[in-house]
């Protein structure tokens, strides 16, 4: 056969392994449905759920003091965004019971005396009690209120004083993300993760559904070659999380005002070297496993840690040492980096070169690896 | 059969393969020519799929060599599957593509050319009678459409060997002579098949039947070589108590304990009974003296009496 009729007979059958399986993709409604509709609602649902931001918690009242310096010092507690009263009870005791039966997560007793501490010049007490079971509502809770304490002490001491103190200030400049929304840090994050498993299950259930239902081997007693079947089973799957990524974005600009700081083209290229990992470790899932019951379990045993160890939820750097160089092996960390550092903070290709060298080095591994498992299979 | 002369299209040559703990395939020789249409007979698991997967290049031999037009078929690579069609026992069709979906697809595999594959889909969608059916998807056609589809997409790249795994299996009778005719027009323009069936009338229908069983061949010859060289005698014992479901199970059981009866089947009401031509004498006078509800008849041996003995001698 000549150089030219290999050509020919390579495009036709790719074309022809193409067409089936947008063509199969297509007719099946729960498959659209997964891949196009399903990341979606996911991204809505989590994008909104996935919500770091520490605001109006509900705290309980125990005034014991029952002054009017009390009653003035907590309703400046209560009158910010940070806490909303969620009621008021008599003593500390019952405090303490409400927050053990989880009916509230914080608490604030001022203690009989308070008035008369501070009028005296003592330093007067006030109980916070924090429910640690949530840390990271605890502790911004506990930091919310410890605040409102300092500015208050400000305030008392200008009074005694009849002008205000000299005093330092801290003025935080938060880059980015000036509101510090943790949505606009998440949702990149969460469309990485989106990706991740769409791709990885639908190309490694597709693959044993074919072995599965006796089409593979129709199609093995076939000319077609491993890389031509490899070729046909990933690129209507790249080309549909190519579209997936472009929906995500738009979703994530659009109702979560994720900013688009960077060139998109970069954020589109990083998604492209990370589809290659995913679809070729799909297509390795499903060549290795025997049934699609065995590839769907596949697929989540990988897909929980990528998750967990990409720095999308909990920051890399608090992982325990020897840990952390194993997540540079996780393309989900790097499809991360690439999304916030392009979205939020604009970097350029020059910026993520080593999320991309990473991200198309893994791809290329294990699209290699993938394609030579085939090629064996089908050899 | 057109190419007895001619060079084999398919060959095994002491093919082995084991499966798990048993040997599937125990040292199979055989050789299909070109315009030959031959027959692997033997009961459920005696090997014959195991065999005919090895032959296509599906399963890897522990030993042993299977070769399409002398080219082995492990590294024959893809000129060799352009000569090979290969149609399995089971659903391997896309039941979500409908008929012509199903056919331009496999077309497209065999990299064949659009005017090409719109010329051989014609053909075929006449000869099989498929046209009909085109728009209609794979999963929702009944057996014999399906096992005629499955066909078609084997035939399109007009291989010049044809291997069919129990072909009729699920197909009415109508629909299997119709794929009969079709395997005989096919085998007529000189294309070498090979069937595994479980059934003896369609084995007697090839031009060469290999008996296989224990994943090995226990006879090969023509289905008329074979019954003429049937050495033995075949009697039909008819119950006239054969209503009494109990009555042919004692029947049964007195007959076997007999060292002459070589095989045993029930045929209509009675049994047809293989009897060692040395102690047919000796059978007859223990039937004249047994059960007066019996009463036995002569009848000429066929094919499937030739398996049963052999069958039973094997085991």
């Amino acid at each position: 056969m000549t150089l030219r009729a290999r050509l020919t007979a390579f495009r036709v059958r790719l074309l022809g392994l193409v067409a089936k399986e947008l063509r199969q993709t297509v007719r099946d409604k729960r498959m659209i449905g997964i891949l196009m509709i399903a990341p979606m609602i996911q991204l809505l649902v989590l994008g909104h759920a996935v919500n770091l931001d520490v605001d109006h918690v509900p705290i309980l009242i125990a005034d014991e003091d029952r002054t009017a310096e009390s009653r003035d010092f907590l309703n400046g507690l209560t009158a910010g965004d940070a806490f909303r009263r969620a009621g008021e009870v008599e003593n500390a005791a019952a405090a303490l019971d409400a927050i053990s039966v989880g009916r509230v997560p914080l608490a604030a007793v001022l203690p009989r005396g308070f008035a008369a501490d501070l009028a005296a010049g003592r330093t007067a007490q006030v109980q916070l009690l924090v429910d640690g079971g949530d840390s990271n509502r605890a502790i911004v809770a506990q930091n919310a209120a410890q605040g409102y304490v300092l500015r208050r002490a400000q305030e008392m001491l200008a009074q005694r004083l009849g002008r205000a103190p000299g005093r330092v200030r801290v003025e935080p400049r938060v880059l980015y993300n000036p509101s510090m929304n943790s949505r606009v840090f998440f949702v990149p994050g969460v469309a990485a993760t989106l990706l991740l498993v769409v791709t990885l299950v639908v190309t490694a259930m597709g693959f044993a559904r074919e072995k599965e239902s006796g089409t593979l081997e129709q199609i093995m007693v076939t000319p077609l070659g491993g890389t031509t079947l490899f070729l046909g089973k990933t690129l209507p799957y790249a080309l549909i999380g190519m579209v997936d990524l472009g929906l995500v974005l738009g979703v994530g600009t659009w109702v979560f005002g994720v900013p688009l700081r960077g060139p998109l083209g970069v954020v589109f290229l990083g998604g492209s070297l990370y589809l290659m990992t995913l679809l070729g470790g799909g297509l390795l899932l499903g060549a290795l496993a025997r049934t699609q019951q065995q590839s769907l379990v596949a697929a989540f045993f990988l897909i929980m840690p990528a998750i967990l160890l990409s720095g999308f939820a909990s920051p890399i750097e608090n992982m325990p040492g020897w840990l952390q160089p194993w997540t540079l092996l996780n393309p989900v960390r790097h499809m991360v980096e690439v999304m916030r550092a392009v979205l939020l903070r604009g970097a350029g290709l020059a910026d993520v070169a080593p999320q991309l060298v990473a991200l198309g080095g893994l791809g290329l591994a294990v699209f290699t690896s993938s394609a030579v498992v085939l090629r064996r299979r089908l050899a | 059969m057109t190419g007895a002369a001619h060079a084999p299209a398919l060959e095994a040559r002491g093919l082995r393969r084991r499966l798990g703990i048993t040997d599937a395939v125990a040292g199979l020789d055989l050789t299909v020519r070109p315009g030959e249409l031959y027959g692997l007979v033997g009961p459920d698991g005696a090997g014959k799929t195991t065999a005919l997967r090895l032959l296509v290049g599906l399963l890897v031999p522990d030993a042993g060599e299977a070769r399409v037009d002398g080219v082995s078929v492990m590294s024959g690579g893809p000129a060799l599957r352009e000569a090979l069609g290969y149609m399995p026992q089971q659903f391997s069709l896309y039941g979500d593509l409908s008929v012509a979906e199903n056919m331009r697809f496999f077309a497209d595999l065999f990299g064949l050319a659009p005017a090409i594959f719109r010329q051989r889909e014609a053909e075929l969608m006449q000869l099989t009678r498929l046209d009909r059916f085109r728009d209609r998807r794979a999963s929702a056609l009944s057996g014999g459409m399906y096992k005629k589809l499955a066909l078609s997409c084997a035939l399109l790249h007009r291989p010049r060997v044809l291997v069919l795994d129990e072909p009729t299996n699920g197909v009415d009778p109508v629909s299997r002579r119709e794929l009969w005719d079709l395997l005989y027009q096919l085998v007529d323009e000189g294309l070498a098949v090979l069937l595994a069936t479980p059934y003896m009338d369609e084995a007697a229908r090839c031009h060469r039947v290999g008996l296989m069983y224990a994943g090995k061949l226990l006879a090969e010859d023509t289905p008329a070589a074979l019954v003429k060289g049937f050495d033995d005698v075949t009697w039909l014992v008819h119950l006239s108590d054969a209503a009494d479901p109990g009555a042919r199970d004692a029947a049964e059981a007195r007959l076997r304990e007999r060292p002459e009866v070589r095989a045993l089947s029930p045929q209509g009401g009675g049994l047809r009974v293989v009897v060692d031509r040395a102690g047919d004498a000796e059978f007859r006078r223990y039937f004249a003296a047994a059960d007066a509800h019996w009463r036995l008849s002569p009848v000429a041996p066929d094919f499937e009496d030739v398996f049963l003995r052999l069958v039973t001698h094997a085991s």
